[in-house]
């Protein structure tokens, strides 16, 4: 007595070769020429992590991070960053503080960066701690932040500044 | 704060509220390269190279890690190409890990795709553990 029965004809191998040859030619009674609709296969992305904030990245303030971060879309930080920063908007919050340049469209700063700040557009707020210079396009800056640098409204005008900003 | 004092590789629970700290979220659309630091917990759906040192991480489906990760615990729904040194260790089915797992405590779920060695350590090496083992990759 065989522990696998392989007497069974198996269901699934038969299965695959009937379902393989689709209906190559269009029905001759249709008049209107069918365009083939790509069959779209709904893949649900099988991550137990609840889809909270799309692709929004948040740097808590308990991290702390050397290197170097890239992103496509938005950047929190609350924490620390000894690295450059690059995405499309880069926030970096109340007790934040980032060692190194930061790229991006938009450039939100309510903590401390030591570093270029490449962006668009910059917002430092009353709490920012800004120590370098700062290229932009559209800058505001509120009472109360400390700026040691030089501000320059050359963002996107030559693209000699190290490239950094990659948004064309 | 230039002269950092030694610091532990593996993070114990100060106190225990580490469930207290703030949830870290590194999206889908990230790369980061370099060395990542928390106590509290980590998500990453992105791509991480470099070595990790987290309270709690979870390695999403997107996912990918490659290097080192020292943490209490760990999930990997993901990717992961590396040593992991982690307490209690959860491998979910959609993971696919090649390297070293050392830990305590192991979850394997059906599906993993693993390619790894999975040395189980006593809790004392984990709180012991300043220095990482050099290992043959």
């Amino acid at each position: 007595m065989s522990v696998f029965n392989r007497t069974d004809a198996k269901p699934n191998e038969t299965t695959p070769a009937t379902t393989v040859p689709p209906p190559g030619t269009p029905s001759p009674y249709s008049a209107t020429p069918e365009v083939k609709k790509p069959q779209a296969v709904v893949q649900p992305i099988a991550s137990g992590a609840p889809a909270s904030t799309g692709g929004v990245s948040v740097i808590s303030k308990a991290l702390k991070i050397t290197g170097q971060l890239e992103s496509t879309e938005d950047i929190r930080i609350d924490g620390e960053v000894n690295g450059d920063v690059r995405a499309v908007s880069v926030t970096v919050g109340n007790n934040a503080r980032v060692k190194g340049n930061v790229y991006g469209d938009t450039v939100e700063l309510a903590g401390t960066v030591e570093g270029k700040i490449e962006a668009k557009k910059v917002v430092l707020g009353g709490t920012a701690r800004m120590t370098g210079d700062v290229v932009h396009a559209d800058i505001k800056i509120e009472s109360g932040a400390f700026i040691d640098g030089h501000l320059k409204p050359d963002f996107g005008k030559s693209a000699t500044k190290t490239n950094g900003a990659g948004h064309a | 704060m230039s002269a950092a004092p030694p610091k532990a590789v593996f993070t114990k629970p100060q106190n225990g509220n580490g469930a207290a700290l703030p949830v870290s979220k590194l999206g889908k659309a990230i790369r980061v390269d370099g060395e990542l630091e928390t106590d509290g917990e980590l998500h990453i759906q992105g791509v991480v190279t470099g070595r990790i040192n987290a309270g709690t991480l979870v390695i999403a489906g997107d996912g990918y890690v490659e290097g080192d990760v020292v943490a209490r615990e760990v999930r990997v729904d993901g990717r992961l190409n590396g040593r992991v040194f982690a307490v209690n260790v959860t491998l979910a089915k959609s993971a696919n890990v090649t390297g070293r797992v050392f830990h305590n405590s192991v979850t394997v779920e059906q599906g993993a795709r693993i390619d790894a060695r999975m040395p189980w350590r006593p809790p004392s090496y984990f709180e012991t553990l300043d220095q990482l083992p050099e290992t043959k990759s």
